[in-house]
């Protein structure tokens, strides 16, 4: 039943200027709401702060987190809505960024960047369900005091158990179809986010004078070192780094480490297809998710810098990433994030509960997107002739991809496997990160770029609601593109290519370009042997690629 | 073998048909069937404030028109999204506004129109091609499309008969089970079974015939749909069956070669109902994107098929 947008009823007078006739229907499901919480959700709120604040200012010990925030927000607030609001408003098909690219690009362009994406949500799985074990489950004993816990949950076998335990709870949120995976995210997203803001306002009720009492009666506590003693130790184990004051360019590296924060809402675009009113709902949501993780990130920040002094938070961070006890100086039970700086001047176990179960919920929810995900690009590969027509199949009862869910969760479990008990190195040096900004983001910031511009998707951009956006007689999406590519080579500069290796965030090496290069060849292979298939039977699919003239 | 090309629900999307038309050629269809919904369901007045502008609202926004231009745009863009657009000064739009008469007048001028300028269209088009195209109507759609329809010149009508499509023997149905809309062709879930089992009847061979129902059967995935609460606005992630038991008890119990459906715009996908393939193309006419299915039709089985958007 179909939709007639602006006009919700069946009624004879329903706006001011306009009349409905009685006639069925109504199209898309999700609200502004819900996409919003599939890319808020995707930018993993508590987890992303200790990212950007433990790898981001551990590595660059002179980053202003601040700026660095007000820098990311302008750049992935611009790029990012634009880029992936207009291309996904444009074609609001579920399928996420494949239809963009093969549509705008080529077929295999969109199949190979897609092939590698939808190993990417496969990496997610078995990169953060362990992460529910250590950092989540082991910090979470720690500050409760459960020792037990804690070596279970870094025992391999014991993380194995309690990453199996939250891929089975990922999996159950969304197989059981949207109704389902809405409701729960909404509880998840309040715990998550309520967590997040309890955790910050208290951050907030202590100054640097609190912070310096509570880190030596705790030091006093546990026989550990007091706050003069640890800032030494940390500055002889960075070698003299640690700066008193921020500098510009650490600052650019903590806003390359916040990325997670602000880069990850484009997944709103895997449900285009079920969103109502995808010209406004896709750009706008894309925003809220950049700008509402932005506007907790600098409060924590400011909350952060108003307890810490600048050079000792450098000094903790910078000991967190790195996971060291300063030769055995450092003996308080838990580690020195920012979660553990509050757990410094306040250990009241409830507050600390709910801090991490704030961390857990999103970190639960980021494996759980990858079930929305990784289905949906099989899916639209099923629906583009691309796959074997069960990659299509919804379960009647469910409403969902069910096949595509449990293929995921098979090979998120194998991957678990393999990296907790075997590959942990070799698995970590993939480069996740590499492959999605360039695989994906830079890709299909490419497409957003060429969309105005080239014949095969003119059509397209002819009937795209935003074709009038334009700039200085340049259309928005361009601009987008532009800022997008900016902000990603940023990205890349800082995570692989900087002089120094030591402050890379993630090494560009050669495991990492075998990768990229396997999962295009793979993906383009997939393309031909599929087109062969479905031309033996008389089906050309690069019909499904083309855009019909209108006139 | 034939390629069967099948749409359904482009709601009066100008745009829509025009594609449809166009696709026959480019995708090398043999035979293209339309099935309804035909007819869309808003009509924009374009209200007169003197010195050549005006006012509307399209799509919830209300909109200034200033310019000759830009009026010309707004009608485009309102026939192509579906919809249809009158002139009005502030006096008529208040008269019409007061009175249901009227506004359903209007409305059936136009869309009367709109579907006439549709079939005029296809003659001229269709005119010494070799594929054939079918049209039906579907359950919004008002009975008079029916005569327009059989009285055109080279579309041909399917509705409530069996027409021979190559080796196949193709049965069409109009009707849907109640909405909450109650639209014009509508009716209770017996009298639907008893209509459908009349119509397939009449075929002889069940193994390749083709079941053309507007509603799709009751309980595959091809049928999900928002659940509507008391006000008829949709909740956001609860989906419900919408289709028809009676279509699926036919399914069932015949087993014709392929069934396509339509009506339920959000559920586009393919699904075997035993040795029945079937069906929904889904719709996305409001965006002017034309879905559609290209089967490829052995004389006892389907060959295989593939989803289009353009």
């Amino acid at each position: 039943m179909a939709a007639v947008p602006g006009i919700s009823k069946g009624g004879s007078v329903a706006e001011e200027l306009a009349f409905a006739r009685k006639a069925s229907g109504l199209v898309r499901g999700l609200s502004m709401w819900d996409a919003f919480g599939v890319g808020f959700m995707n930018q993993g709120l508590t987890p992303s702060i200790w990212v950007m604040t433990s790898l981001g200012v551990g590595v660059y010990l002179g980053g202003n987190l601040i700026w660095a925030t007000i820098i990311s927000m302008i750049l992935a607030g611009i790029g990012f809505p634009l880029v992936w609001g207009v291309l996904g408003g444009s074609m609001p098909r579920s399928g996420g960024e494949y239809i963009y690219n093969s549509r705008i690009i080529h077929p295999i362009v969109g199949i190979g960047e897609s092939f590698g994406n939808a190993f990417v949500w496969i990496m997610w799985i078995y990169v953060l369900a362990p992460w529910t074990a250590d950092p989540g489950m082991t910090m979470m004993a720690q500050f409760m005091g459960w020792q037990g816990l804690a070596d279970f949950a870094t025992n391999l076998w014991g993380m194995f158990a309690i990453a199996t335990v939250a891929n089975i709870m990922a999996f159950l949120f969304v197989v059981f179809g949207i109704k389902w995976f809405a409701r729960i995210q909404k509880i998840v997203m309040l715990l998550g986010i309520g967590g997040c803001a309890v955790l910050l306002a208290a951050i907030c009720f202590y100054n640097k004078a609190d912070f310096v009492a509570g880190w030596n009666s705790i030091a006093q506590q546990y026989g550990s070192v007091d706050y003069a003693g640890f800032l030494k130790a940390a500055n002889a184990e960075a070698g003299g780094a640690i700066p008193n004051t921020w500098n510009w360019f650490d600052t650019f590296g903590v806003m390359v480490a916040g990325s997670w924060l602000f880069a990850y809402s484009y997944c709103i675009t895997f449900i285009a297809g079920e969103v109502k009113r995808p010209d406004k709902t896709i750009i706008l949501s894309n925003l809220f998710a950049i700008i509402v993780p932005g506007v907790f990130m600098l409060w924590a920040a400011i909350g952060l810098y108003h307890m810490v002094a600048f050079n000792f938070f450098s000094a903790t961070q910078f000991v967190d990433n790195a996971g060291s006890d300063l030769g055995g100086a450092y003996t308080v039970p838990w580690s020195t994030s920012f979660i553990g700086l509050l757990a410094m001047v306040n250990q009241n176990k409830i507050l600390l509960f709910i801090a991490v179960m704030s961390f857990l919920a999103f970190n639960i929810w980021w494996i759980a997107l990858s079930y929305l995900a990784f289905p949906r690009i099989l899916f639209a590969w099923g629906m583009d002739r691309m796959g074997p027509k069960w990659f299509t199949d919804i379960n009647p009862r469910f409403a969902s991809p069910v096949k595509n869910h449990v293929l995921c969760f098979v090979l998120g479990q194998i991957m678990i496997a393999v990296y907790i008990f075997w590959q942990n190195e070799a698995m970590q040096g993939l480069a996740v990160t590499a492959l999605e900004i360039f695989s994906v983001f830079g890709v299909t910031a490419i497409a957003a770029l060429l969309f105005p511009y080239v014949k095969r998707s003119k059509g397209i951009w002819d009937a795209s609601p935003y074709k009038t956006w334009k700039l200085l007689g340049i259309p928005v999406v361009t601009i987008g593109a532009i800022v997008d590519l900016i902000y990603l080579g940023i990205l890349a500069y800082f995570f692989f290519f900087l002089p120094d290796p030591d402050k890379r965030l993630e090494g560009f090496t050669a495991s990492t370009a075998i990768l990229i290069a396997v999962l295009w060849i793979a993906g383009i292979l997939w393309y031909f042997f599929w087109k062969q298939r479905s031309k033996r039977v008389g089906v050309d699919v690069s019909m499904t690629y083309g855009e019909l003239p209108p006139e | 073998m034939i390629k069967l090309f099948f749409v359904t629900d482009i709601h009066g999307s100008n745009e829509c048909y025009r594609k449809f038309l166009n696709a026959l050629p480019i995708y090398g269809a043999d035979v293209a069937v339309l099935l309804g919904d035909l007819t869309g369901k808003v009509l924009v007045p374009l209200v007169e404030k003197g010195n050549d502008t005006w006012e509307c609202t399209l799509m919830g926004q209300h909109r200034d028109i200033a310019t000759k231009e830009e009026l010309a745009d707004i009608k485009k863009i309102t026939e192509n999204a579906g919809y249809y657009w009158v002139h009005q000064t502030r006096d008529e739009f208040n008269e019409t506004r007061g009175d249901p008469a009227k506004i359903d007048a209007l409305f059936k001028s136009l869309v009367f129109a709109r579907v006439q300028e549709w079939l005029d269209l296809a003659d001229e088009r269709l005119e010494g091609k070799p594929y054939q195209m079918y049209m039906a109507p579907g359950n919004d759609d008002w009975f008079v499309i029916d005569d327009m329809i059989d009285n055109a010149k080279l579309v041909h009508p399917c509705d409530k008969r069996v027409v021979q499509v190559d080796n196949h023997e193709m049965v069409t149905s109009s009707y849907s089970n109640p909405t909450p809309w109650q639209t014009p062709r509508e009716m209770s879930e017996e009298d639907l079974e008893t209509h459908l089992r009349g119509l397939v009847g009449q075929i002889k061979n069940q193994e390749t015939a083709i079941y053309n129902f507007h509603v799709p059967p009751y309980g595959y995935s091809l049928d999900l749909c928002p659940k509507l609460d008391e006000n008829l606005t949709m909740a956001a992630d609860e989906k419900i069956h919408a289709g028809s038991l009676g279509a699926k008890r036919l399914i069932e119990e015949n087993q014709p070669l392929l069934g396509l459906f339509g009506h339920i715009h959000e559920s586009r996908g393919a699904q075997k109902a035993g040795r029945t393939l079937l069906i929904n193309p889904g719709s996305e006419y409001s965006e002017g994107i034309l879905k559609g299915v290209i089967v490829m039709l052995d004389k006892k089985k389907v060959k295989d098929y593939v989803f289009t958007s353009g």
